[in-house]
């Protein structure tokens, strides 16, 4: 029995790592379309940052303007600065900002974690709340607590995520004074763990309900339907009181779409950040993403794109893991 | 008869039907702007910062310039239906080609195609629609488009779905035994059977690109010319602390519109599919 469990266990373990091989290799294309994509979109742009960037530190020298352009390598036909472009990337090397004054990549560095907390805050946030809801709603179906939880979905999935947000700042900082209006930390505080987490219930909130309005609606009709599977029935039937049934098969396959859904919204929890970001003064990827297309710097632009596309990448094949490991069927694939 | 019967399903669901008729009014009031406010929303009208029921005049109160906030929502109904539509429109146009060609021909156009739309899974969407707004400029055809480029993928999928599972039913191998070309079996023959789970989600994705736009304005990045309900709740958003009601009410309307067009969507679901009605 023991055997048989161990060798289960690393075929699983196999399994995920064919898996995890597989999402590796398909990721290599999907990067490359995003840079080809977005790097062509900034070839429409009108007119080259080299003008901005001139006029901005008030270069006039010829000299200086045609060596900054042999250094970006303007001159160069666009397919050979994509080429050359990708093959920085293969370096991790993704430019230089002037503006910062420093690589692309760390001025993102400096950014990201800001914009990853909000983003995982919220997903839990909402996964939380999002399952419980649902689990609520569909063992109680039809009753008060049904209508009320769907009833809550409903608004929180048809509110704009800033403005939603303005209102919580309203509500908890304005009026009631519980919580700062926004930034990540207090201005001349020792900015430890507790002030960071302070600061971050509202902007966590403002993003995350959304999500959690579309996990509670998905968990109540996946309940719903994997109760009425056969093999539920077999457990009902084995003797298995109604909780036991509920928790130990019921919600562990009623998981799956919620974990599939979750996979697809990587993207737009990321771009959701963005704007949450711009209420709340979250010091994320945010202010750097408006600062960087306001004054042309496509470096940065293009930057943010391929990172925040690999963030995406990286958390679909979490998600995936995840999956596999809720889902016993996969195994045999 | 079976339209007849739709429609009762439709109309017996509470939701959809209140729904219906607040969108109903909301587009009324849009087409009627000019008629209702005849003059400049943006128009100066009254005492600055007045709360709404505080002046008769001005039902929902003035902004920070004394400006009519009820005029400006009612003109602000044309820009944002106007982008919603328009934006839904262009993603199902785009939606419907892909899914169509990649699931009728199958194959390598296929791959092709449903990796095209995990990449735009992948790309950061409304970082995208600001990239595309700030390069090619503020303007409400660009905002539609880019709109429209991010939202296509959920369509494209359904639709592929459908003509995967119409592509070798008997009517559609009948006309291919007539030697009827592949354009005309894809539009005259399969998409007017494909069609209805998609107008469903393209209702859905109105609600969709409504929330994109009202981002896009409330960053400061929309059409100028435009003001849109996004814009009024980014205009008003310095004074939260005086008058937090000139951000509240534009608000309300997005999201009472949201609500509407997804109430809408789930009626036409429910009608379409009796089946899962109970779910």
């Amino acid at each position: 029995m023991a055997s048989i469990a161990s060798t289960g266990a690393s075929a699983r373990q196999r399994a995920a790592l064919r898996l995890l091989g597989r999402r590796l290799v398909q990721a290599v294309p999907l990067l490359l379309g995003v840079v080809v994509i977005n790097f062509c979109l900034i070839q429409l742009a009108p007119g080259s940052f080299l003008e901005l960037m001139t006029a901005e530190n008030q270069v006039s020298d010829p000299a200086t303007v045609e060596l900054l352009r042999k250094t970006y390598g303007l001159d160069d036909p666009i397919w050979m600065q994509l080429l050359k472009y990708i093959w920085a990337l293969l370096h991790f090397d993704f430019g230089f900002s002037y503006r910062q004054n420093m690589p692309v990549i760390e001025a993102i560095g400096v950014h990201l974690p800001a914009t990853l907390l909000l983003m995982v805050s919220s997903i839990t946030l909402a996964m939380t709340v999002g399952v419980a809801a649902g689990v609520v709603a569909s063992m109680k179906v039809r009753t008060f607590w049904d209508s009320l939880v769907s009833v809550a979905a409903m608004f929180f999935y048809a509110a704009p995520s800033f403005w939603l947000g303005i209102m919580l700042i309203v509500l908890f900082s304005v009026k009631l004074g519980w919580l700062p209006v926004g930034g990540m930390a207090t201005i001349g505080g020792d900015g430890g763990m507790l002030d960071i987490l302070h600061h971050l219930i509202l902007p966590t909130l403002a993003l995350g309900l959304f999500y959690a309005a579309i996990y509670t609606r998905v968990m109540r009709s996946s309940m719903l339907e994997v109760s009425q599977a056969d093999f539920v029935r077999t457990a009902r039937a084995k003797g298995l009181s109604r909780n036991k049934v509920t928790i130990a098969h019921v919600l562990r396959n009623a998981l799956l779409p919620v974990v599939t859904i979750l996979g697809v919204q990587m993207g737009t929890v990321l771009a959701g950040s963005v704007v949450i970001e711009s209420v709340f003064s979250w010091p994320g990827i945010g202010s750097l993403l408006f600062d960087s297309v306001s004054s042309r710097n496509y470096p940065v632009v293009l930057g943010i794109m391929v990172l925040g596309s690999l963030v995406v990448i990286v958390a679909n094949i979490a998600v995936d893991l995840i999956y596999m490991w809720l889902d016993p069927r996969i195994e045999i694939r | 008869m079976a339209r007849l019967e739709f429609l009762n399903r439709f109309a017996r669901n509470r939701g959809a039907l209140i729904g219906a008729g607040l969108i109903l009014l909301v587009a009324v009031a849009a087409l009627l702007a000019p008629v209702l406010y005849p003059t400049d929303p943006l128009r100066i009208v009254g005492a600055p910062e007045l709360w709404p029921g505080e002046d008769p005049d001005f039902p929902l109160g003035t902004d920070s310039l004394g400006r009519d906030i009820l005029a400006m929502i009612v003109h602000g109904a044309r820009a944002t239906l106007l982008i919603g539509l328009f934006a839904s429109a262009v993603a199902t146009l785009i939606g419907v080609t892909v899914g169509a060609i990649a699931g009728y021909f199958g194959g390598w156009v296929d791959e092709i195609a449903m990796r095209a739309s995990e990449l735009f899974q992948t790309i950061p969407n409304l970082i995208f629609v600001l990239t595309i707004v700030v390069i090619l400029g503020s303007t409400l055809t660009n905002i539609v488009i880019a709109i429209g480029i991010v939202t296509w993928t959920p369509i494209a999928r359904m639709t592929r779905a459908e003509f995967l599972a119409l592509r070798d039913r008997e009517f559609v191998q009948a006309c291919r035994a007539m030697g009827m070309d592949d354009f005309r079996i894809i539009v005259g023959e399969i998409l007017p059977n494909a069609l209805p789970p998609v107008i469903v989600l393209s209702s859905l994705v109105v609600a969709g690109a409504i929330l994109f736009e009202s981002a896009v304005s409330f960053l400061g990045l929309g059409d100028p010319n435009l003001a849109s309900w996004g814009r009024l709740v980014g205009d008003g958003r310095l004074l939260i602390r005086s008058s937090w009601y000139i951000c509240a009410i534009p608000g309300v309307a997005i999201m009472v519109t949201v609500l509407c067009l997804n109430l809408i969507g789930d009626g036409l679901n429910d009608a379409l599919n009796p089946k899962l009605r109970d779910r």
